[in-house]
């Protein structure tokens, strides 16, 4: 099967079972998405599937659309060409072991893809169900606020 | 058992239909004690936490249960389905519960079927909701779609998020009876007469 | 306190490692200079001055051996090299290099001193420095006990500075200038005339030199620095916020193979027997290996992690059954029978006035409290990428014990210690769970059945909760006495089995006797002042093999000794924190606690109907830490709204990661006071992933301010001590707005948090 990996097709022969974080991690060494449970607990595999989070462990590829448009972390944005919610996580320095940040920063960035102003409940609401073990919540909700202002005015 | 799922349809993807599932073949007859008999296992049904967690009220916060959260509570992580039920007012349900005809099996992930996961509609409100108020709502066509009898055996047979309830995955304990038992169960308790425990029991209840 | 002494007779735990070591290889080894391990393989032109700094014409690499665990240890090491070295930290290439037992960590073992922090005499800190002697003796590179700051804090500025000095002392003779004419900065020599000379161009002739001898007193003050002590970006910032950094888990090198395991969910238990048919035809799948090393278990190598896990899941074994109770409610008996019990007493370190005439004199207020065993569950779980060659062994991991790894590998192999390199990587979080190395012994055993392939082998979640060796569950007993509105007596009984001894033994092979100082850890050792005053440890029997979790000791004892205190003081009708003020014995640890009081404006505990605050406090790691934490009572459950957390941390080295470990800290004491435990079902925890072992999610994270003191005279590390004040300023504060006191922990079993 085919998909498009940031901005890149890429031909898959794989178990259609397989969830899209393992085709992308060990078949395609796109490592920016990480394991962390399996199970949809901890969101630290999340990428846009055409546009939306999702859950990258959860989905098999073998349910996903020929050509299916895939954005990672590495898509979104890279040192020197930085996506705004990167920018204001670098600024806020939110990340502490830094595992579970791709998987915020996909959340987040589509969190203002929908909701260029969120409130204090949104971000809590859209952002709980990503975990982090070191504590970097309140950098988080403050990172969230800087990129929302910085998309607002670009 | 979602009778009401149609209103968030529209809100949402259409389901995949999946038709065929069971045989819809009402009963000749049946008196009111074979449809409360039957009722009454329709409740085990609807109020079974396979079904009940997703028919939550206006809060539109599913619930966990099963043995590995002590008590039923509300599911984890924050999660709302909001006014749209399908989390489009802040996390989308499909975030985690992807849709996909795969089913997933790996104890404790987000269920899937080949349909948008989201919670019933809010009229269908089960959890926590005794007996006879989930009675009256369901015979209620204002209140359940504007179904008949044969409309919500058929619904049984199309929904397959409900088809999910008997076939969970994972280490889930599924709705009670089959699926096939249950909608034979909705056709004796249409056929009876939609009868509840608590209606008035009229002097002549035959002819 | 005759120091010295008083440690071989007590023969404290690592007190008694010290000893048994010094008798072994004699002063001569202690005192021995450990060749700079960055001299073997230089190349030419490139010159090491110590074993922290190399330069070559091609750039500066600054070694950092303490490993980055999420806390910032390679950015605090690369700063504190800089600062001397006078480069920008983010213009070189940072590196754990080669683990080598010049890296042994000369603080981490300070704490197992008997003498409390708050005691700064000189023999006391004779005996923390008599420390460092084991620690070189035992090669004990290890990163952990929130000592990095406090061991690098001199070294890395003095290996600065000597290879600043030996450069310019290059540029001197190339110039034909005295080297105290030169300056440096950002990476280059200025001559008086301003001729400028780059350290890499530098670096060919400064190889040919003697390094310059530089003592700790020629060292910059604080008043000079430029990086130290100012908001600095951390140098792995950039990467964590791009996808781009490299954890162990995403390693990828040509040919490797991924592997997953299923072993015996009992620590410890054999394994029987077991039936691979189904998994064997499986896609993907290339290898059924029976694993023996680390805990048995039988593991696939296939093509891709999923494949590999999903054919483990295939296998059917038959488990052997371990060494310990299976369910929780035997191992909490087992504390119930070892308490208070003449036979399991270990130590009495805190024994002021006379407690048992004043417990008899009165009716003592009495309570028991319990905190569970708990898993470490980084984010990241355990994996390892390792590769067997012909006579060299190469393991590529983010742990904390590399010497250790290696030499148990070296074993494991039957090869050299010298055989085999290990290769630190950048860790997505460990709180100690990466003090272990099962999963290493496993990855090399498995990678010996696939000689010269890299095999990466990742546990799933579930494979990471059920082996972890957890947090020791810990039982307490007190009684307190009140008077007058004071607390004027305290006594506390603790109980859990013994942690150091048994990690010491698993990892090194080391036997070692004497008390575990880890069972009172946080609660013997705090600067309060108390009339009748006593702490006991009782070591109940092994259970579960048991390991450091973030704070050790003190994460137990932490709660312990600060609710029933905020218990005691109820009684005695007096205010939390004014009480707290009166009974506190040391300067910095009072005016930690009269900041935290101004920071959240305390005017008492009582906030209104259905609102509280709590009050926490715990010396630990040698860091006074305070918190403040309000509460309101709502429909939908407890609801944290505030936290206020002041500590003295010495000296604030990296202000914007030291705020960070600070809340990071509190949250992870939240996470686990508030949502999670493992309990033990048939041997296995009963709970093996996030749904079940919720930790904190952001909706339930208060609004935090953090303030950081610089009082106490020496530098400290602050990985940890926020943590052990978190638990009991929510039970108090809990207690401030409901009225009900939570003495057990997890407190989602007794109350409901919105």
């Amino acid at each position: 099967m085919k998909l498009r990996v940031n901005g890149q097709d890429m031909q898959l022969d794989v178990d259609p079972e397989m969830p899209l974080l393992w085709a992308l991690r060990d078949e395609l060494g796109v490592t920016g998405p990480k394991y962390g449970c399996g199970i949809a607990q901890c969101g630290a595999c999340t990428v846009h599937v055409d546009g939306l989070a999702v859950r990258s462990c959860q989905m098999n590829v073998g349910s996903m659309e020929d050509g299916a448009d895939v954005t990672t972390i590495e898509g979104l944005g890279q040192p020197g060409a930085l996506h705004a919610v990167q920018e204001a996580w670098i600024e806020h320095q939110v990340a502490q072991c830094g595992y579970c940040q791709s998987g915020q920063i996909m959340q987040a960035a589509n969190l203002l893809d929908l909701n260029d102003d969120p409130d204090d409940a949104t971000i809590d609401a859209v952002m709980s169900a990503n975990l982090c073990r070191c504590g970097t919540y309140p950098r988080i909700r403050a990172a969230i606020k800087t990129a929302a202002q910085k998309l607002r005015e670009a | 058992m979602k009778v009401l799922t149609v209103l968030a349809l529209s809100l949402a993807t259409p389901a995949l239909a999946a038709e065929g599932k069971v045989e819809i073949n009402p009963p000749e007859a049946a008196t009111r004690d074979e449809g409360l008999a039957a009722f009454a296992r329709i409740y085990e049904v609807a109020s079974h936490p396979r079904c009940s967690n997703c028919h939550v009220g206006d809060d539109h916060r599913p619930m966990w249960s099963g043995p590995s959260y002590g008590k039923t509570r509300p599911h984890g992580m924050n999660i709302n389905g909001g006014e749209s039920r399908i989390g489009a007012e802040t996390l989308l349900c499909s975030t985690c519960h992807v849709t996909s005809g795969i089913p997933n099996n790996a104890p404790h992930a987000a269920p899937q079927v080949a349909a948008d996961w989201q919670l019933a509609p809010v009229e269908a409100a089960w959890f926590g909701k005794d007996a006879d108020h989930i009675c009256q709502q369901l015979r209620d066509p204002e209140q359940n779609g504007g179904r008949d009898m044969l409309e919500l055996a058929a619904h049984l047979d199309h929904d397959v998020i409900l088809h999910w309830a008997w076939s969970p995955g994972g280490t889930r304990e599924p709705a009670p009876y089959s699926l096939q038992e249950h909608v034979n169960d909705i056709l004796i308790w249409g056929v009876a007469g939609f009868p509840c425990a608590a209606d008035p029991v009229e002097e002549s209840s035959n002819d | 306190m005759g120091a010295v002494k008083t440690i071989a007779r007590r023969s404290f735990l690592i007190g008694s490692a010290a000893i048994m070591g010094g008798v072994a290889f004699g002063t001569y080894m202690a005192a021995r200079p450990i060749a700079n391990p960055l001299e073997d393989g230089l190349a030419e032109g490139e010159a090491a001055f110590n074993p922290y700094v190399k330069i070559s014409s091609d750039g500066i690499t600054l070694i950092t051996p303490r490993a980055d665990k999420g806390q910032g240890s390679y950015s605090i090491q690369a700063h504190l090299i800089a600062e001397e070295l006078d480069i920008d930290p983010n213009s070189a290439t940072i590196t754990p290099g080669a683990p080598g037992p010049a890296y042994y960590n000369g603080a981490v073992l300070s704490e197992g001193v008997p003498i409390p922090a708050y005691v700064e005499t000189q023999v006391a800190e004779t005996a923390r420095a008599f420390m460092a002697v084991p620690a070189k003796l035992f090669e004990m590179q290890m990163t952990g006990g929130s000592s990095t700051v406090p061991d690098m804090f001199v070294k890395l500025r003095l290996a600065g500075a000597v290879a600043r000095e030996t450069l310019k002392e290059a540029a001197a003779r190339q110039l034909g200038v005295s080297r105290s004419e030169l300056t440096t900065r950002d990476g280059i020599v200025v001559a008086p005339d301003g001729q400028e000379l780059a350290y890499t161009a530098l670096a060919a002739e400064a190889a040919k030199l003697e390094p310059v001898v530089m003592q700790e007193a020629d060292l910059r003050p604080a008043s000079e620095w430029r990086i130290l002590g100012k908001p600095f970006q951390r140098t792995d910032i950039v990467a964590k916020s791009t996808g781009t950094e490299v954890y162990g888990i995403d390693l990828q090198l040509e040919g490797m193979r991924y592997a997953a395991i299923c072993a015996n969910p009992g620590i410890g238990g054999a394994l029987e027997s077991y039936d691979a048919s189904a998994a064997e035809g499986m896609r993907g799948v290339e290898k059924i290996v029976e694993v023996k090393a680390g805990n048995a278990g039988v593991a696939v190598i296939a093509t891709n992690s999923w494949y590999a896990f999903r054919a483990v899941e295939a296998i059917e074994c038959v488990w052997g059954t371990p060494d310990y109770p299976g369910n929780s409610s035997e191992h909490w008996e087992a504390l119930e029978a070892s308490i208070d019990s003449e036979a399991h007493f270990d130590h009495r370190q805190r024994n002021e006035g006379d407690v048992e005439v004043s417990l008899a004199s009165a009716t003592p207020f009495e309570a028991e409290y319990r905190a569970p065993y708990l898993a470490h569950a980084p984010m990241e779980p355990m994996n390892a990428v390792v590769q067997i060659g012909e006579d060299r062994i190469d393991i590529w991991t983010g742990t904390q014990i590399p010497l250790f790894i290696r030499n148990r590998a070296a074993a494991i192999a039957g090869m050299d210690n010298d055989a085999v390199h290990v290769h630190v990587l950048p860790m997505g979080g460990s709180f100690g769970h990466r003090l272990e190395m099962t999963h290493i012994e496993q990855a090399v055993e498995i990678a010996m059945a696939m000689p010269g392939t890299p095999v990466k082998l990742t546990w799933s979640r579930e494979e990471d909760m059920s082996h972890d060796y957890p947090r020791p569950a810990a039982l307490m007993r007190g009684r307190g006495v009140v008077a007058d509105g004071k607390v004027d007596t305290f006594d506390i009984s603790v109980c859990q089995q013994g942690l150091a001894g048994p990690w010491m033994g698993r990892l090194t092979g080391l036997t070692l006797g004497g008390p575990d100082a880890t069972i009172t850890t946080g609660s013997w050792d705090q600067p309060f002042g108390i009339p009748n005053y006593r702490v006991t440890g009782y070591r109940a029997p092994d259970l579960v093999p048991v390991s450091s979790w973030r704070s050790v000791g003190a994460s137990t004892n932490g709660f312990f000794h600060d609710t029933f205190l905020d218990e005691l003081i109820h009684e005695a009708g007096a205010d939390p924190l004014e009480e707290r003020i009166r009974l506190c014995i040391h300067d910095e640890s009072r005016k930690v606690l009269e900041a935290v009081g101004e920071l959240s404006g305390w005017d008492g505990a009582d906030m209104g109907e259905g609102r509280g605050r709590g009050v926490g406090f715990c010396m630990s790691f040698g860091v006074p830490c305070a918190e403040v934490i309000e509460v309101t009572q709502t429909e939908a459950g407890l609801r944290l709204d505030k936290a206020y957390v002041v500590a003295d941390v010495g000296q604030a080295l990296d202000p914007v990661n030291l705020e960070a470990q600070l809340y990071g800290g509190l949250i992870f004491g939240l996470a686990h006071a508030i949502n999670s435990e493992l309990t033990y079902e048939n041997y296995r925890p009963a709970q093996v992933n996030y749904h079940a072992y919720e930790g904190l999610r952001l909706y339930q994270t208060p609004q935090i301010e953090v303030k950081v003191l610089e009082n106490a005279g020496r530098v400290r590390g602050v990985g940890e001590p926020s943590l052990p004040p978190a638990a009991p300023a929510l039970g108090n504060a809990i207690f401030a707005a409901t009225g009900q006191r939570i003495r057990e922990m997890p407190f989602n079993k007794f109350i409901d948090f919105a």
